[in-house]
């Protein structure tokens, strides 16, 4: 039995903050007041808290606090913006009153008389102690630790940083269809710093381990992971040069290789460049464009991870959309603007930095399935090629489909063997012509945990990427000699 | 009183009676509105007003930097409340504190230009008329036919702010800035879709270049990137077109600030007085550039801005160093971040740099890469064009720069005249001799 709308006020959350139906309904019937056919709000609390420990005290701490409102108006494709960080009734009108002039006439479309709560959402980031219930001293130790166990590990260390954060923010979208729905995002971050001292030169390496979830994230394994990975990472420098400049095969690693993906393919699937006609795979759906054994998915699912979403900032349902399926391109990331401009159901990429933006389509978490090959065997197959195992960052021209990634970890590979360690190297390569180049895929696929964060137009959102161990028939590296 | 004056006051008189020693607080204000059109016809509008306030705390020796944007009076007690309540929880610091208040003094009383008076009167229409002169005039180049789409916007923004110290420091800042953008997408024959933009900004208003100039930029920067292919490996000659400059300029620059230097990840660290580029590498911080994106008259710490010189003739003279990285360094502080850079310029434009060069390529647009702030390898993506016999030849795409900041920069062998007005950095064009190129 539901109860009747006139005494129940669904509003959860915003409610502490004053906001209640009426107020929601009042601000989507002014949002559709010029005769715009949809509207929505995204209301947002986010709570940020952060610290940083340098020359082995933790002596730095800070917090932010972010709460508004975005009002969004959409007529087509067209789309009026704004937000308010002030949620009084008379702000939230006067914010509506703003976005609505995208239409330029009258209201055609009524505001929702009822608001409905939009069914159950998945639970894929489910902590125990919310963040916010966690004081200062009992993160401390985690950080302190950390620092010991860098110092403790190399003889060669000399200076240590680790910064960590952690956010809980909480949404509330409610748009002109009624929907009302509420998701709890949490998030945390641990980055190691490590600078290293060896025959008169330094070395540094950072890494990171993030993802939604509580406290109890910092497993002592994963811990000690991260310590290990980053002492190694920072002390093979010292062995480490750039390798030649030139084209050559590529190997790239199990893990965060996906960087490969998120700016060779992912960028260009996303459907507002491909609406505006600019992308390099415009018009390829339903092409071939990679060897049938390559399989790519964007994924909102993997529990806890820092790409996982429950919903999307649309209030969309988010799962696992296949990308590319045994070579052939399936599908773009859509958010709601282009998934009615392609006439298909949304695929749950619509997201935003925050109540300051207006979402558009973004990835999650994206890798590529396993393969038919081994690890081992794709190393033996390259003369004279490179093994790419870190990545600092990446970046993409969307219809030229030249993009980049930034090796910081790796190896030269001679007849098929690793020979010797290699550091800060650009890649460069074209998108279609690197995927058609992925010539052999192994069986190892792994979800890489570090602290990745998207940009696009000005909007950073978390992202997660993975991979199998793949061959790239050429690239071109940006060595030296 | 200004609201924006109260708000930092309240919020250091609440920190101080929660129990901080010392507090600062920065009060801001802002609008931002943009206009974009895409392909005939408004593509979004965004109006927005953004407040908040940033509160740093100095309790028994602990330091702690918050924000927050709930400035509702309960809320804001509460905050700040628990913000102190937090900063008693981590370790002393003994390197922290306020900064010297002899540096407040001295500021400059000259008129920085970089608030627009009129910003009040710009109206929608006005906003969309200029969207859309960018966009026809972007079609009206010749070679339009090859279009796909063009992006045009103009937004503008105003940005208001004060600063208020528990030990009597108290400035106000106001900036406005004005920007033009259009961005076109044409069709090459191997179905490649290129990009490329073209964009303008000014603090005033009236001093923006023609919209119809910028459109028409946009379509010919596009259009002649049709065709671009990799070139060979090669060492070169660089032209750096003085758009893209200030990006290989940040790298350079970053580890000079104070935590890469005290954290001893700085290529640059005990290199102060010593020649690290080529004695045509010579500039200045200067903050009181009228009309600056970077220009101030106090820092963000309150200390009042003066110039200093950052490279005089290739030799390294001043990091850029905060009150704390100072006090851990021992050295005095300068400021913690750019505000306008001041060149000592060439005689010459890019073109007669060009035509200096039997053989070498342009670069004019940069693509991902990254540089080692610990050691100054960096690599970098890069299209531009040949040079060849002194003129521009064919685009080229796809290629990469490697090496490192302290030989590279040793390799500049001329200074444009022409420095970028739409950035801070305003670098020239500059000429590198023997870059390492990668490509086929």
């Amino acid at each position: 039995m539901s109860p009747s709308t006139a005494t129940v006020n669904r509003v959860g959350y915003f409610a502490r903050f004053g906001i209640d139906e009426g107020a929601i309904r009042a601000t989507l019937a002014t949002a559709l007041g010029r005769g715009a056919a949809f509207a929505d709000l995204y209301f947002q609390h986010r709570v940020s808290h952060s610290l940083g420990l340098e020359d082995g005290a933790v002596n730095r701490a800070s917090t932010g606090v972010e709460l508004g409102v975005g009002v969004r108006v959409v007529q087509g494709d067209q789309t009026g913006y704004g937000y308010t960080e002030d949620l009084s009734l008379t702000s939230l009108l006067r914010t509506a009153q703003t976005a609505a002039t995208v239409a330029l006439g009258v209201s055609h479309h009524a505001a929702p008389i009822a608001l409905h709560v939009a069914g159950d959402l998945p639970q894929r980031y489910r902590v125990g102690l919310p963040w916010p219930n966690v004081g200062v001293s009992d993160k401390l130790p985690l950080l302190t630790d950390v620092n010991a166990r860098v110092f403790a590990a190399d003889s060669r260390v000399c200076k240590v940083s680790v910064h960590f954060a952690d956010e809980t923010s909480v949404i509330l979208i409610a748009d002109s269809t009624g929907r009302l729905i509420e998701d709890t995002q949490p998030m945390t971050l641990l980055v190691l710093t490590c600078v290293a001292e060896h025959g008169g030169r330094r070395e540094s390496n950072h890494m990171s381990i993030a993802g939604r979830s509580d406290f109890s994230f910092y497993t002592p394994e994963r811990v000690a992971r991260l310590v290990q990975d980053t002492v190694h990472k920072t002390m093979i420098l010292f062995e480490s040069s750039q390798p030649p400049a030139g084209q050559m095969p590529v190997v790239l690693a199990a893990g965060s290789s996906g960087i490969l993906l998120h700016e060779a393919i992912g960028h260009g699937l996303e459907a507002d460049f491909n609406r505006k006609n600019v992308s390099i795979y415009s018009d390829r759906i339903g092409k071939s464009i990679a060897k049938p054994f390559v399989n790519i998915v964007d994924d909102a699912t993997p529990l806890h991870a820092r790409g996982a979403i429950n919903v999307d900032d649309e209030g969309n349902a988010a799962g696992c959309t296949h990308l590319v399926h045994e070579g052939v391109l399936e599908t773009y990331l859509h958010d709601a603007i282009s998934a009615r401009h392609y006439g298909v159901e949304p695929t749950g990429n619509g997201r935003r930095e925050s109540y300051c933006h207006a979402p558009m389509p973004r990835m999650r978490t994206t890798y590529m399935l396993p393969g038919p090959h081994a690890r081992d065997e794709i190393l033996a197959s390259v003369k004279k090629g490179i093994y790419c195992e870190n990545f600092a960052n990446g970046q993409v021209q969307i219809g030229a489909g030249d993009f980049t990634f930034y090796v910081k970890n790796g190896w030269l590979i001679e007849d098929g063997r690793l020979t010797r360690p290699i550091k800060d190297v650009n890649l460069i390569g074209n998108g279609p012509k690197v995927l058609e180049e992925i010539d052999m895929v192994a069986d190892d696929l792994a979800i890489d945990e570090g602290g990745w964060t998207c940009g696009k137009d000005g909007q950073s959102v978390p992202v997660s990427q993975g991979m199998p161990t793949v061959r790239v028939g050429s690239m071109t590296v940006g060595g030296r000699g | 009183m200004s609201k924006l004056r109260q708000t930092a006051e309240r919020a250091v008189q609440l920190a101080q009676a929660a129990g901080a020693g010392a507090a600062t607080a920065n009060a801001f204000e802002s609008r931002e509105v943009s206009v974009t059109w895409r392909d005939g016809k408004l593509d979004k509008v965004a109006d927005a007003t953004a407040v908040g306030v940033a509160v740093e705390l100095y309790v028994d020796g602990r330091y702690a930097s918050v924000s927050t944007s709930d400035l509702r009076h309960e809320a804001l007690v509460a905050f700040v409340t628990e913000a102190v309540s937090m900063t008693r929880a981590i370790a002393a610091d003994p390197f922290r504190a306020l900064p010297d208040p002899l540096l407040y003094a001295g500021q400059s009383a000259a008129d920085l230009a970089i608030d627009d008076a009129t910003y009040e009167s710009v109206t929608a229409t006005h906003r969309l008329e200029i969207a859309k002169e960018l966009e026809d005039a972007a079609r009206g180049v010749p070679g339009a036919e090859r279009i796909l789409s063009v992006t045009t916007s103009c937004s503008d923004s105003r940005i208001a702010s004060h600063r208020v110290h528990s030990d009597g420091f108290s400035g106000e800042k106001c900036g406005t800035s004005f920007w033009l953008a259009a961005e076109v997408s044409v069709l090459d024959a191997d179905g490649r879709r290129p990009e490329d933009s073209a964009y303008a900004g000014s603090r005033r208003r009236s001093a923006l270049p023609d919209a119809a100039a910028v459109g028409r930029e946009a379509t010919q920067r596009t259009l002649s990137r049709l065709g671009a292919s990799k070139g060979p490996s090669a060492v070169l000659p660089m032209v750096l077109d003085h758009r893209v400059g200030g990006r290989l300029l940040g790298h350079l620059l970053a580890p000079l600030h104070g935590a890469p230097l005290q954290q001893q990840r700085s290529f640059l660290q005990g290199r102060l007085g010593q020649q690290i580029g080529s004695p045509l590498l010579d500039f200045a911080d200067d903050p009181l550039v009228p009309g600056g994106f970077g220009s101030r008259h106090f820092d963000g710490e309150g200390m009042a801005a003066r110039r200093f010189p950052l490279l005089e003739q290739g030799v390294l003279r001043n990091p850029y160093l905060d009150s704390y990285y100072a006090r851990k360094l021992g050295l005095p502080p300068t400021t913690a971040r750019m505000s306008n850079l001041a060149w000592s310029l060439g005689n010459h434009g890019r073109d007669a740099l060009i035509a200096s060069l039997a053989r070498g390529v342009l670069v004019t647009g940069l693509l991902g890469g990254n540089s080692n702030a610990t050691t100054g390898d960096f690599s970098l993506g890069v299209q531009g064009f040949a040079i060849e016999g002194g003129r521009i030849g064919a685009p080229l795409a796809e290629m990469n720069i490697a090496g490192n900041h302290l030989t590279f920069w040793q390799h500049l062998a001329a200074v444009g005249s022409d420095p970028y007005p739409y950035s801070a950095m305003r670098t020239p064009t500059l000429l590198f001799d023997d870059v390492q190129f990668a490509g086929t």
